[in-house]
């Protein structure tokens, strides 16, 4: 479904809800009884002629009784109170600057939501894939939080089994949802990405954190190489690679991490997608698939590329920062960390980012990626408690403080043009004024985005990915197309796996 | 005067009686932990793993599980084989190296006990953050290992990311080509094991440093005046005495290299010829979510392990002195 449908589906909704709503009179009251006028006959005149009795009028008609609201039902039924606080438990694993945002945040709502909700915030260290584990365990022993950042493919995993709700008749609802216009704040792209092929009509998700995969380029070094600009096609980018590695020196072109997502912004970038737009099969082993996989390995035959490992955290930012690499294919999200890396640099440099080179710069395709944040079933009143706290995150007012502090783009349109001002005066990017000019454009890409599989099973298949990535681009094994054709095999088992009905497995 | 024997009496029923329930309401609480926290958590593995589970049961498999793990062409032969090369390779490199040293430091040296502490610190250390430490050392382009490699003009490996087995890169490098069944563990996990070494050779040492100072002296010094060279006191004192604590030794280091995981997990993540069997549990049932599957690998290395124990407890009764 694209936003247009989801755009209209939402306004449809709304309309029949707005339609059947009661009246603001919280208390439905009696109907008045109908009152029939009875009139009294004229009295006869005097004696001749007994006068026809004055033809009675026709009782008043009784007037219709007034129609009784409806009783409030579903989520509009719930009735939170001040009286009777409602706590409820978010798991996150935001470091830095969006981890101190989001507490202060809480303390926030805390003491001024109307409700009486009350949330504790707890900080999952690790990556995503420890928080993921982390929920599954707590699901597994009962104890899951409220609320979880969970990335679309584990929502949909939580999904299966009932765990997470959702969100539509909260969206809906006319005393705690959005209104139309608050609904078309938000990029049509981000709301769209969190309903679910494998739940059609279901919100699983509400989209708090949004950032593209992005190629960082050291904008002195690339000039050095006689470029005026960073590459716009795959060809250009190939070429520059290549052309500033000298492996030596210990410099090279790109740094490679093996993290599936880059994967798929190259296979994107050619034209191509990883899961069928009907969500019934995987399909990186495309066309798109193999030049993206072949662009690799030639940027590796040719030592144009360096394998950053899984187990040197921060590799590539590290290399880049030392003028190691010219290129980082990474998420837009770690501007402000780059930033902190360059400036602590002992030679600073002019970089930025920019959208990653496509095969056909007219059709670009930019893979859009980003965790929202899920409600687990609990209790009515901790589910609307959660609802209400996810629309109080995504307030305009706030969404583009919390932009500028994580470094994700705002997710609302009306708060864009304060985030991007906040960025402008920002004091970690005044020296770099060619970043700052990178986050204005990330909201063009909007416009291009793509996700890769919001599917249950998604990350194990990333990691069949990861598996082909390395065996046949970085160490030069196998046949591209029989060992995507392989993985593609194992994934759409994984998929059927993971089907929303009973499994095959 | 004579003191009349008293035949013992046989104790009442009842006394009997009371004596044993009182025994159990003793043994009650302890019993009462051992069920709640090895019986049940054991059985209700078991009860997993004959499911397709997962975040909670979807379908009984019966044995189904253990069927898929065992066949021919699973993902458990190769974890197992990874197991085994990892623990052929740690434990012999490991017990060697941890007896010498303490039977060296055992000996009257200065600063022994400097020596102690230094070689103990890396098994009291957080594995987690020495294992990422050694995981940047060796890191291709910047880690110190292949820096000093340069410096000594040979060219750098790629270690943890190396999968092509240590024969192989040998020979290629002399030219030679070895078949495949040839190619021995790869770097990757030969890297591992060397870490490993750094970290538990201290513990074993320190082991091996309590049974030495439970050999009485005497005996030395007897075979001493009777002529005895140093390699035969060794030899013929020392190893049999200290044959309990060297099988105690053995014990624990094959059960801890049978199922380690944490350091290989930051390591390599299970890559490169490392994917052990607890890499592929903890892989089955965090990355595919399939907990039933993982429960029935679980319980089959859990078999793997007790097997290699009772061998071990075969051999070693024959050869431990106590």
């Amino acid at each position: 479904m694209n936003s247009y449908k989801l755009f209209a589906l939402l306004s449809v909704t709304g309309m029949v809800l707005a339609g059947c709503a009661a009246p603001a009179t919280p208390a439905p009251t009696q109907p008045p009884a109908p009152q029939a006028v009875q009139p009294t006959p004229t009295s006869a005149p005097a004696p001749t002629k007994a006068p026809e009795p004055t033809k009675a009028p026709e009782p008043t008609k009784a007037p219709e009784p007034t129609k009784a609201p409806e009783p409030a039902s579903g989520v509009d039924a719930i009735v939170l109170s001040k009286d009777k606080p409602t706590e409820i438990l978010f798991w996150h694993r935001y470091s830095g600057g969006a981890q101190k945002f989001v507490e202060q945040f809480v303390e926030k709502f805390n003491a001024e939501n109307p409700y009486g909700i009350k949330v504790t915030v707890e900080k999952i260290d690790g990556s995503y894939a420890d928080l993921y584990s982390k929920i599954n365990a707590a699901l597994q022993g009962g104890t899951p939080p409220n609320i979880a950042q969970a990335y679309q493919n584990q929502a949909s995993f939580y999904r299966l089994d009932g765990n997470v709700i959702d969100l539509s008749p909260y969206i809906t609802s006319k005393n705690y949802g959005l209104s139309q216009q608050e609904i078309a704040d938000y990029y049509p792209f981000f709301l769209e990405s969190d309903k679910n092929p494998q739940f059609p009509g279901e919100v699983l998700g509400w989209p708090t954190s949004r950032s593209a995969a992005v190629l960082y380029v050291n904008l002195d070094w690339l000039n050095e190489l006689g470029a005026q600009e960073p590459p716009k096609t795959l060809a250009e980018f190939e070429e520059l690679a290549c052309k500033a590695s000298d492996p030596t020196n210990e410099r090279y072109g790109l740094a490679w991490q093996n993290d599936i997502s880059n994967f798929a912004a190259l296979i994107f970038a050619n034209g191509g997608r990883v899961l069928s737009e009907d969500a019934k099969s995987y399909v990186f082993n495309s066309e798109a698939g193999v030049e993206a996989l072949a662009l690799l390995k030639r940027l590796f035959e040719k030592k144009c590329a360096v394998e950053i490992p899984s187990s040197e955290r921060f590799g590539e930012q590290t290399r880049f920062a030392g003028q190691k690499v010219l290129f980082v294919m990474a998420s837009s999200t770690g501007l402000p960390f780059y930033a902190d890396a360059v400036a602590k640099a002992d030679k600073p440099f002019r970089w930025t980012y920019v959208m990653f080179p496509q095969k056909d710069p007219a059709k670009p395709v930019v893979d859009i990626y980003g965790a929202s944040w899920s409600v687990f079933k609990s209790t009515p009143e901790q589910q609307l408690a959660s609802w209400l706290f996810l629309k109080a995150f995504t307030e305009p007012e706030n969404i583009a403080g919390w932009a500028n502090a994580s470094g994700y783009m705002a997710v609302r349109k009306s708060a864009a043009p304060k985030a991007i001002e906040l960025v402008k005066n920002d004091e970690r990017y005044k020296n770099f004024p060619d970043a700052v000019e990178a986050y204005v454009r990330l909201y063009d890409m909007v416009n291009f985005g793509a996700v890769e599989a919001p599917v249950a099973g998604y990350d194990p298949v990333r990691k069949l990915m990861s598996e082909v990535v390395s065996k046949v681009a970085v160490k030069g094994e196998g046949d591209i197309k029989a060992e995507l054709d392989k993985a593609v095999e194992e994934a759409n088992n994984v998929l059927k796996e993971n089907a929303p009905a009973p499994s095959s497995y | 005067m004579a003191i009349a024997s008293t035949p013992l009496k046989r104790r009442p029923n009842w006394v009997r009686l009371r004596e044993q329930v009182l025994g159990y309401v003793l043994l009650g609480p302890a019993l009462l932990l051992f069920i709640a926290f090895t019986v049940f958590p054991v059985g209700f593995g078991f009860y997993i793993s004959l499911h397709n589970w997962r975040l909670g049961p979807r379908e009984f498999l019966g044995l189904g599980n253990y069927v898929r793990a065992l066949t021919f062409g699973s993902e458990f032969w190769p974890s197992l084989g990874a197991t085994l090369t990892y623990s052929l390779l740690a434990v012999p490199i490991q017990i060697t190296l941890a007896l010498t040293l303490a039977y060296l430091l055992f000996q009257k040296v200065r600063g022994k006990a400097l020596f102690r502490v230094v070689m103990f610190l890396p098994w009291v250390t957080s594995t987690v953050a020495t294992a990422a430490v050694w995981a940047r050392l060796y890191s291709p382009d910047i880690g110190i290992i292949n820096g000093l490699l340069r410096m000594l003009g040979f060219q750098p490996l790629r270690w943890l990311l190396e999968d092509k087995g240590v024969f192989t890169l040998i020979a290629t490098s002399l030219g030679i080509a070895l078949p495949d069944w040839l190619r021995g563990p790869s770097l990757a996990m030969v890297a591992v094991v060397i870490y490993t070494t750094w970290v538990f050779v201290g513990y074993n040492m320190t082991l091996f440093l309590a049974g030495l100072g439970n050999i009485p002296s005497e005996m030395y010094e007897a075979a001493k005046i009777d002529g005895a060279n140093g390699w035969q006191l060794f030899r013929h004192i020392t190893w049999p005495l200290l044959s309990p604590t060297t099988f105690f030794v053995v014990l624990i280091t094959v059960i801890g290299t049978l199922k380690a995981f944490n350091h290989i997990w930051v390591m390599t993540q299970g890559d490169n010829g490392t994917q052990t069997a607890s890499i592929l549990i903890y892989r089955q049932f965090y990355e595919f979510q399939r907990a039933g599957y993982a429960s029935a690998l679980a319980f089959l290395l859990s078999a793997v392990i007790l097997l290699v124990t009772i061998v071990q407890n075969r051999v070693a009764s024959e050869r431990v002195h106590y």
